[in-house]
Formats: C-alpha cells, structure tokens, sequence
C-alpha cells in the first residue's frame, strides 16, 4: 500500500472556480455509473439467488425513491416529484427485468453485470436519437441504473447517503436530487466534470460557505475514492495526491485566505461607508431563496437582485402563483426590512422551450428575452406580479424589469401593474402597497434615454454584464476576441457616468448588479462615480465593504475625474494601480496579483 | 390485429414523463401493443422502450395491436397522442 501511495503523481486539474475558500480531504467519488461492473460467473445452484437478490435491489430502489418523491414535492414542487415518478416505472418496467433475469439464468453472471449489460443496449439506442432534448434522458436512465447498482452492491459502492465523515465530493455533475440525502455537514467541498458557476453544485456550496471548482471535464474518472485532494476554489484548481510540498504551499494560503475571511467578517454589522462619510447600499445577488442566509451571514443589506428565473427553468411547468408567493415571500421575510429587489422574469428563448415552444434564435442576445418576453406572454408576467405583490406585504419589496429598451416597455409594464394590483385588491388580498419600480439599464438604448426613463421609475439598477457586451459588440464566450471585454473601458465609464447623472439629477436612485464591484478596480471607480447601491455575490460584500471603508469619496471621484480622461481601458488600470501604491497601499492585499 | 399511426404534437417530444403516460394507457388493455417510428419497433407497455424511440415533435408513431381489447386499446391511444397527453401543454 504505500508503495502504491508513493508512486501516485501530483495531479493539477483546472476548472471554473464556483465558490471560494481552500479545503483538504479524502476524495467521495459519487458516480457509481461510472465504476466498472465486473464479470462475475456463478454457479447454476446460485441463479436463484442472484435473481433474488436483483429483485430486492428494485424493491429497496423503489421504496427509497417513493421517500425522495414525497420530500421532493415538499421541498421544491409537485413537478419534480413527477420526474421520479417516472424513474420508478423504469424500476417496474417488463423489459428490463425479464432481459436481466434472462441474462442471469442464461449467461451464469452476477446481477450488477447483467442489468448493466441490458441497460447500456438501452443507452445505445438513446445515443442514436437525433432531438438533443429527448436524448439526454439518457441521465435518467442512468440516474436509475445508479440508484439500483448502489443497493445491489451494497456498502461497496458509495452512495451520497453514505457520506458519514468529512470528505469531498467529487461527481460528475450534482442534481437537486443527488444531493437530497446528503448530509452537508460532511461536505469539506464540491468538485465536479461539468456545470458553471450557477450550476446546482455552485450555488449549493456557496451557500454553505465551502469551496467548489466545477467545469473539470473528466476528474470523476481519474481521481479514485480516498484520493487526498486540495480544492482551491479562489484559482478553480485541484490538486490530486498532492506532494508535501504543495500541501504546505496550500496550508499557508488557506492559513492567509481564513484570516482575511475572520477580519471581513469582523464588519459584518458595520456600513458601507467611506473615510469621510459616505454611505453607500450594499447587498446581495441572489439565484435562489436558500441563499439567503448567505445574504445575511456575509453582512449584506437585504437582496439588490433576486433572480427569478433559476426557479422557472429548473421545472417542467410554469410555477403558480402559490409556489411563487410561498418562494418570494421566504425571502422577503428573511431579510426584512431591508430590501428585496425582485427582477421579473429574465428569460431567453433558449432556456424556456420547455413550456412556451421551440424558441430557438439564430441570435437570442437580441432576441425575445426580459421584458420583451414578459409583455408578449401577459399571463405569465401578471401571474408572477400577482405573488410579488403579495409577498410585498411582508416586507420592503422593489420590482425591477429587465432588458428595457424602449420608453413604451416601462409604460407598459407600470399600466400592468396597476391592473395586477386592482385584481388583488377587489379579490380581498393583502398586498404590499406602493413597492418601488425600477429598471435594469443593460442595453445602450436605455442609457441614451436614462433621462427620460429617470422621470417614469423609481431607481435604476446598471447590469454591467450585459451592458459590456451589447456596449462593445463582445460576446465574452468567444475566445478569439474575449481580451476585448473589459469593463474598464472608457466607453462604459463614460456610459456609466451618463446613467448615474440622469438618476441624479431626476432624483432617483441608481444603483450596479453584476460582476463589476466585486474587484479592486471596479469598486473604487463606482464608488467614485457616484453609484448609490452596489449588488454582487453574497461572498464578495465583505471585501467590497472593506475596500469602501478604506477609502475617502472624495479621493474616488478625483480617480475617476482622472480615469474618464483616459484612452484605453490599460491606462485606466495603471492609473488606479498608482492609487493604490501611493495613497492606500493597505488595499493592495487585495490586488489580483496579490493572490499569486 | 389493427393498426393506426399518430403525429406527436408535444413541443418536446416523447420524453420520459410523457413515455410513462404512453405506458400506464397502454398497460390498461389486455391487448399486445407495439408501437414504431421509422421502422424501430418496441413494446408500448416498456417505458424504456418508448422513451428509447425519441419521438420527437412531428415524429409519426405507428400503433399495431393485438387482442380483444384492440379496437378501443388503439383508438384510447391515438387520442392520446392527437390531445397532446390531454394535460401537457410544453
């Protein structure tokens, strides 16, 4: 055995980093799909048994699934329930349980090999279907094949459920309900092949405070159960069997990165406020209601943007308005009275196919998403303004529209409201009564009309992500002219500027949601420039807060007088890298060069 | 024995909840009940083999059955199929 240990290499796989932190510990590799099924030949007196004992593995399957369905439908909805319901009628299905008692009797092997064997003639099949959507319920076979190997194997294969002390779990990718029976206090950090930083694994480790890398490709294969493993969801590293001197490398930074993280968190309770007395609002993005308490642990005034589509697109219908008053309210609730900025349905045609049709764009960019989708599909939005009404009475609610371009979207949208109210009202429904009403400026269009839209809401919200990319003619997934995205351009100066002074001048206030603030650069410049409310990831509003408590406003807007004079988004950079080497170099721990 | 076809309307095709439907119908008549697309025949009562065809929208699915329930085992699945699975509206 340590010869074995010794030879096993260092391993650096790279992948996106989910949520920061650094965490050591024993590799839980959870995809029992992938574990190869041996041949095992039995004996003809052992048939019966072997039939038995695959009989009982469904049986345990079925009664473990029929759990889930129940604290599914509790949990997230009716729909999800239904999904596994199906899964339970793969588990009774003819097909597959006379070819792999055939196959036992006749081939003389194991159960786990012979229904291995009859499904994967099932995959192959799905792997022939043409349509992307119909194929990929392959998952759901395999999801099934899993949970019934896990029972017929026993304590040999590991099961999330199994997890019974700290480790890390590596998979291939986690689903709401994989990780339904786990126990989280076990989880020293998320590891997974595929998935971005909102996938299910990313938002479920940030919101539990652990680090999570995703986006790895392949590491569920390579790395084996009890591997030690360094998680570094900072750089969206992984180190596998790590050599003593890594682990000493890493034990220092996460020494150095759990110190910062204590001394943040020591200003949990205080403002956001300058040297000289600035106030400046800072809260929380949100994609989800569980992430909530992330919210509050890290210190943020109420939610500057929850999210609602993460709740439409994870199901197969539209939700009604009970589920969605019960969802927005728990975190309205919570928070209260601080402020929950609910933004109404962001969708593209690509993430709703499900229920409104094949909506595929040749560019859906510029396509029917936002607000231009809610307008169109009147029953869908009204239904949704309905229970953020309601949920309003519980506490301090604002409505924000997203993907406005045009002055007649906002008219629109306010006349709607007003009807959505006027139902309630008749209907006898308690409702929040005059919520604030504002508008994301994402595109162009509405900062060149920031006048005009100022006199009609009630705060703006700049989304500097999308912004960015419409502003430049980027789209930042494209590799080959990626290095031109860069928020530090004078262009979005500029255009930031333009909005904030047509919010101010009509008194309202504006305030930025994306990824903007939640750098050095980014949140000294928007300080400078006047922004009201900063909005960003829940885990970044202790370093924002320390970097806004460092610095005077009136040293910000002298930069940022500097910054707009300048040609190119480098000279931008020098010039607040000579502000901080000069005037605050207490901030230069947090310099992305820093981390290096 | 008689046979029928039908034209899946579903936007998203015969997926797996839709492919349980499908069975749990068929499943009701005593009738032996096939059901192809494109020349690939399965069992209509087998969620594995339904879902396996990957019927997607506008896919004909041609129903043969067998038995003395055939008559009103084909017509019941062919308005299934034409009504969208009545309750699906994706």
């Amino acid at each position: 055995m340590d010869d074995a240990r010794a030879e096993q290499k260092e391993r650096i796989f790279n992948g996106i980093s989910a949520s920061p932190g650094i965490a050591f510990g024993e590799a839980f590799v959870m995809n029992v799909e992938d574990l190869a099924v041996s041949e095992e030949h039995i004996a003809p007196e052992q048939v019966d048994a072997e039939t038995e004992k695959f009989l009982a593995a469904l049986a345990q399957t079925e009664k473990e699934l029929q759990k889930l369905v129940r604290s599914l439908e509790d949990e997230i909805g009716e729909e999800h329930g239904k999904i596994l319901d199906s899964h339970r009628m793969i588990l009774k299905d003819e097909l597959f349980r006379s070819e792999t008692i055939k196959m036992i009797k006749g081939k003389k092997v194991n159960a786990a090999y012979a229904l291995s064997l009859v499904l994967d003639k099932v995959l192959t099949t799905f792997a022939n279907i043409k349509d992307e959507y119909l194929k990929e319920r392959a998952e759901d076979i395999r999801d099934v094949r899993r949970r019934v190997l896990r029972n017929l194997l026993g304590q040999r294969v590991e099961g999330i459920t199994s997890l019974r002390k700290k480790a890390v779990v590596v998979a291939r990718t986690l689903t709401p309900s994989d990780t339904a029976g786990l126990n989280k206090k076990y989880v020293l950090a998320f590891v997974t092949d595929a998935g971005g930083s909102t996938s299910h694994a990313a938002i479920l480790a940030r919101s539990q405070g652990i680090p999570a890398v995703v986006g790895l490709n392949d590491i569920s294969k390579s790395v084996r159960p009890y591997d030690d493993l360094i998680v570094d969801g900072i750089t969206g590293q992984v180190v596998v069997n790590p050599a003593p001197e890594t682990v000493a490398m890493y034990r220092e930074m996460q020494a150095r990165y759990n110190e910062l993280e204590k001394n943040l968190l020591t200003l949990r309770d205080y403002p956001g406020v300058t040297l000289d007395g600035h106030q400046i609002e800072l809260s929380a993005n949100i994609e989800i209601a569980d992430e909530v308490e992330d919210v509050v642990s890290h210190g943020a005034r109420g939610v500057g943007l929850f999210r609602t589509e993460y709740f439409f697109i994870t199901r197969n219908t539209l939700p009604s308005e009970e589920e969605q008053y019960r969802y927005y309210s728990s975190v309205v609730k919570r928070v209260q009275p601080d402020p929950v900025i609910i933004r109404t349905l962001d969708v593209g045609g690509d993430k709703i196919a499900r229920w409104v049709g094949d909506l595929r764009e040749a560019n859906p960019f510029m396509g029917w998403r936002g607000i231009r989708f809610t307008l169109a599909r009147k029953d869908i939005f009204k239904t949704q303004l309905r229970a953020i009404y309601r949920a309003a009475a519980h506490g301090n609610v604002k409505i924000m529209f997203p993907m406005v371009s045009v002055l007649d979207e906002v008219r629109l949208a306010r006349e709607i409201c007003e009807e959505v109210k006027d139902d309630l009202k008749r209907q006898r429904y308690v409702i929040g009564e005059r919520p604030e009403i504002g508008v994301m400026i994402e595109t162009p269009s509405a900062v060149a009309i920031a006048d005009l839209l100022a006199r009609e809401v009630d705060f703006f919200s700049i989304g500097t992500n999308d912004l960015v990319q419409y502003a430049l003619a980027v789209d930042r997934g494209n590799a080959k002219i990626s290095y031109l995205y860069d928020t530090l351009h004078p262009s979005i100066l500029r255009l930031l500027r333009d909005t904030v002074a047509a919010a101010h001048k009509n008194k309202i206030w504006v305030g930025i949601c994306g990824e903007m603030p939640g750098n050095i650069y980014g949140a000294l410049l928007l300080l400078g420039l006047g922004l009201d409310e900063f909005s960003a990831a829940s885990y970044l509003i202790p370093t924002i807060k320390k970097i806004v408590r460092s610095v005077t406003y009136d040293e910000t807007r002298s930069l940022v007088r500097k910054a707009l004079a300048m040609g190119t988004a480098r000279e931008v950079r020098e010039l607040v890298d000579r502000f901080i080497h000069e005037k605050r170099p207490e901030l230069r721990e947090f310099h992305p060069e820093a981390a290096s | 024995m008689v046979s029928g076809s039908a034209r899946v309307k579903n936007k998203n095709g015969i997926h797996l909840r839709l492919a349980g439907e499908l069975v749990k119908a068929a499943t009701r008549f005593k009738s032996q009940i096939t059901v192809s697309k494109d020349g690939q025949e399965v069992d209509a009562k087998s969620i594995l083999g339904v879902a396996g065809l990957g019927a997607e929208c506008g896919a004909e699915l041609l129903f043969s059955v067998d038995g003395e329930d055939e008559g009103q085992a084909l017509e019941y699945l062919i308005d299934l199929i034409d009504n969208q699975f009545a309750q699906e509206t994706g």
